[in-house]
């Protein structure tokens, strides 16, 4: 019934302003187009670089003989005074960048100048409620729109070339705790998403739109016990399967407030025809409250893009107690003759999946000390170390507070949301890792809509005085960690890789680095004047190759610094996009 | 275009100097610019059947009441509305189709401005009419009240309407909820409604209106439509944030 008073409503709006609407004048993105991404190196189409995420490109022009020449063509400033972090990956269609800010904004850039075309701000509720800073990772693209979330758990799609809003739909109801922080993915036409709000109990799910009307044509819940559903093109909603078996791995009700938000969004491999989104933290924190796996909070979940269904999913934390959300991208790559796919999880451990058929090929620690697991078994489940789960409150001496534990990684985890990089022709991943534990406790909690739902207290500790981040080089065959670049702050920026043996990253410091790709070796950096947290780009234009980054220092860090404040609370905050091409 | 030549030729024949631009009876050194911009310099002719009504003094330069009246003007197609010295000049534009062509509305003023109709026949030819409003000012740079109001989005593009018949005509008269922010106060972006029409339940409209940003908070409109009788029509819209405006107007 709503679906159909919805499009009568479009109806109408299209009838009455159809003579407002201008011809379309350049050739819009389709879908082969962005299932191209990763090799055509004149645009930047996805968030990944590549919807499958590789963070990699062909291009070569700027190599380490001559990245000393590496000098800023542009750079432009989001202004406003509200300057806070900037997570965002831009894009780049013909010869317009386009990238989003904090406090959910939108830049149409002349990718050759920097000059402004135009930039939308949307209105936001007091009320928001992100639980780690007001950002957003970037937007998708589509025919003529360019597609983005925002913190009131909105999507807005614009046109490309006047900024005006073609349509929007609200993803859900920002007062219950949902938002959006997230890049949305575009897979055979649909635009997909996932949803914040991991802190306030309620249930993630993946949602595919058709990209050009923005109407719903299916959604999936990740947490088991839920119905799915697809949407005929009147928007009727007919019921497509249950998300695995109510109570399987869950007790009682809790599963109603289960958690599991997709938060990072996903990526999708046109060649399995899967996309993959990353679950977070079963809500609440405390474990002893949901005896069983809380399937599917702390996995990889691969959803048939064709069918709405889940296909596979890989649980890395069964019944997490530490808040290890397992919404770090999978990303997948060719090697051993088979489609395999990556990803470094918030628990320290990195995953080797068959990106077809979710098995377990191997696991390894990428971070140097874990306490949690003693290790994986033979099919990647973690070996709890019992002791280091953070105890029962019911059994502390009050009744309040359960035994204090010290875990590592924090919750924060080995890595968050800054994306990963693989190069085929280094056949490694360069990881954005970070050092750090925590002193973690369990606190007794009943769910409230729209408060958090944590039951949990938690301070950040360090390991190392001398460093919390680490890029590392990582054999995705071997586990071993080829190289390492330490860093003082904890690494929040993405990773870039290039064919021409480079690797590109950024600093809270507020540098943006180049090494080189087969020994780590720094051969390049630049102060961008504010701490980097976004992933770097690059693209090519009128035969130069450019590099692009935001920088404007934020995220979750500085709130919920702890012992590590001391290593960040000097840091200042910006908000602006830096373009650099080689000196001629 | 003839009646340019026809200037033209005389001054020729005459061996005369061309003859200067129409003078604008508002007397304002704004005109020439606005002339370029809104109506691709194309010759307008002032003329009393354009009328706008509004204070000679504004009590409140965040509501200014203005009607634009046009009596005897036939086969209008579109109505302009500007004033001159506000920092966003264009106040909306109105394509009345099946509509009386005149229209009342509120609007914000920055400082004291003409408010005029530019208003454009079936023959390409233009009109205008305007009358100058003193202000205390400052009406686009405040911020809005809705703003800072907790429900605000619980309100957004909510619709109150009236009608009123008499036999062959009616007066429609709505309001809407929006804090119609300007974009010119310090940290809050631009949020006003871009596109209005009311139709008929085919989807046809009876009019189409859009509007910028001077518009007053919570815009005030109406309008005199042919009378429909028991026909349902909608008010429907959507502001530059893409909030759909959706109202069934009844009496």
């Amino acid at each position: 019934m709503k679906g159909l008073r919805y499009s009568t409503l479009s109806r109408l709006l299209f009838a009455a302003f159809a003579a407002a609407s201008a011809p379309q004048l350049m050739a819009g993105v389709t879908d082969r187009d962005i299932e191209n991404d990763a090799r055509t190196t004149g645009d930047v189409l996805s968030w990944g670089m590549g919807t499958e995420g590789q963070r990699y490109s062909p291009l070569d022009k700027i190599n380490a003989g001559n990245i000393k020449n590496l000098v800023p063509a542009w750079s432009f400033s989001f202004g406003g005074e509200k300057q806070r972090g900037q997570e965002s990956q831009p894009l780049v269609v013909n010869g317009k960048m386009f990238v989003t800010g904090s406090y959910s904004r939108l830049f149409a850039l002349d990718a050759r100048t920097g000059s402004k075309l135009w930039q939308y701000e949307h209105r936001l509720p007091d009320g928001i409620m992100p639980c780690c800073d007001v950002v957003n990772r970037g937007a998708a693209v589509y025919d003529n729109l360019v597609i983005f979330s925002t913190l009131d758990a909105q999507l807005v799609a614009l046109n490309q070339d006047t900024g005006k809003v073609v349509w929007k739909e609200k993803i859900d109801d920002y007062q219950a705790g949902y938002s959006n922080t997230a890049a949305p993915i575009i897979a055979k036409g649909l635009v997909l998403t996932g949803v914040s709000g991991g802190e306030f109990g309620i249930v993630g799910r993946v949602e595919a739109r058709d990209a050009r009307t923005g109407k719903l044509v299916w959604v999936r819940p990740t947490v088991e016990g839920h119905m799915g559903y697809k949407f005929d093109a009147a928007g009727n909603k007919t019921e497509n399967g249950v998300s695995g078996t109510t109570n399987a791995s869950w007790q009682g009700d809790l599963w109603k407030t289960g958690g599991a938000a997709t938060w990072l969004g996903g990526t999708y491999d046109p060649k399995t025809g899967l996309a993959y989104f990353g679950t977070g933290n079963p809500a609440p924190w405390n474990s002893h409250l949901r005896p069983g796996d809380n399937l599917y909070s702390c996995s990889t979940v691969a959803v048939d893009v064709a069918t709405g269904k889940i296909v596979w999913h890989f649980q890395g934390t069964p019944n997490d107690g530490w808040d290890y959300d397992g919404v770090n991208e999978f990303v997948t790559f060719d090697a051993d003759g088979k489609r395999l796919g990556g990803k470094a999880d918030r628990n320290g451990f990195f995953y080797v999946l068959d990106a077809q058929t979710g098995k377990f090929e191997r696991g390894f620690p990428f971070v140097k000390k874990i306490t949690w697991a003693k290790g994986l078994d033979a099919n990647g489940r973690p070996i709890y170390d019992p002791a280091n789960r953070p105890g029962d409150p019911t059994r502390g001496t009050d009744g309040k507070k359960g035994e204090v534990v010290f875990s590592a990684p924090s919750f924060l985890g080995g890595k968050n949301q800054m994306p990963m990089a693989y190069s085929p022709d280094t056949g490694l991943f360069y990881v954005p890792a970070n050092e750090w534990g925590m002193e973690i406790w369990n606190e007794p909690i009943t769910y409230k809509k729209g408060a958090a739902y944590l039951g949990a207290g938690f301070t950040i500790k360090t390991i190392d005085d001398k460093y919390i981040g680490a890029l590392r080089a990582i054999d995705p065959k071997t586990g071993k960690i080829v190289w390492e670049v330490t860093n003082n702050a904890p690494l929040w920026g993405g990773v870039l890789a290039t064919r021409g043996g480079l690797v590109f990253w950024g600093t809270p410091e507020g540098y943006l680095k180049a090494a080189d790709a087969r020994t780590g070796k720094e051969v390049w950096s630049f102060q961008t004047g504010t701490g980097v947290v976004a992933p770097p780009i690059t693209w090519e234009q009128d035969g130069e190759q450019y590099i692009a980054v935001a920088a404007g220092w934020g995220g979750a860090v500085p709130l919920w610094g702890g012992e590590v404040a001391k290593k960040v609370n000097f840091l200042n905050q910006g908000g602006s996009m830096w373009v650099f091409k080689l000196h001629q | 275009m003839s009646k340019f030549m026809l200037v033209l030729c005389a001054g020729l024949v005459c061996g005369m100097p061309l003859a200067a631009p129409v003078k604008d009876p508002l007397d304002s050194s704004r005109w020439p610019d606005l002339q370029r911009q809104y109506v691709d310099d194309a010759d307008v002719r002032f003329d009393p059947r354009v009328e706008v009504l509004a204070p000679r003094v504004a009590e409140d330069s965040m509501n200014v009441p203005v009607t634009v009246r046009l009596r005897d003007l036939p086969d209008v197609k579109r109505v302009l509305v500007i004033a001159d010295f506000n920092p966003i000049v264009k106040v909306l534009e109105y394509e009345p189709l099946i509509a009386q062509p005149g229209l009342s509305f509120r609007l914000k003023l920055q400082q004291a401005s003409p408010v005029r109709a530019l208003v454009q026949t079936g023959d390409g030819r233009w009109f205008a009419g305007g009358q100058w409003v003193d202000a205390a000012g400052g009406g686009c740079t405040a911020p809005s009240a809705g703003r800072s109001a907790p429900d605000w989005t619980q309100k957004l593009n909510q619709v109150q309407t009236r009608i009123w018949r008499d036999g062959r005509n009616q007066r429609l008269r709505l309001r809407i909820q929006h804090p119609m922010d300007t974009g010119l106060a310090p940290g809050i972006p631009a949020f006003y409604i871009e596109q209005l029409a009311v139709v008929d339940e085919k989807g046809q409209p009876l009019f189409r209106l859009d509007t910028f940003e001077p518009l007053s908070e919570n815009p005030v409109f109406s309008f005199d439509l042919p009378d429909t009788g028991d026909a349902p029509l909608r008010l429907v819209g959507r502001d530059n944030n893409g909030n759909r405006i959706d109202a069934r107007v009844q009496p």
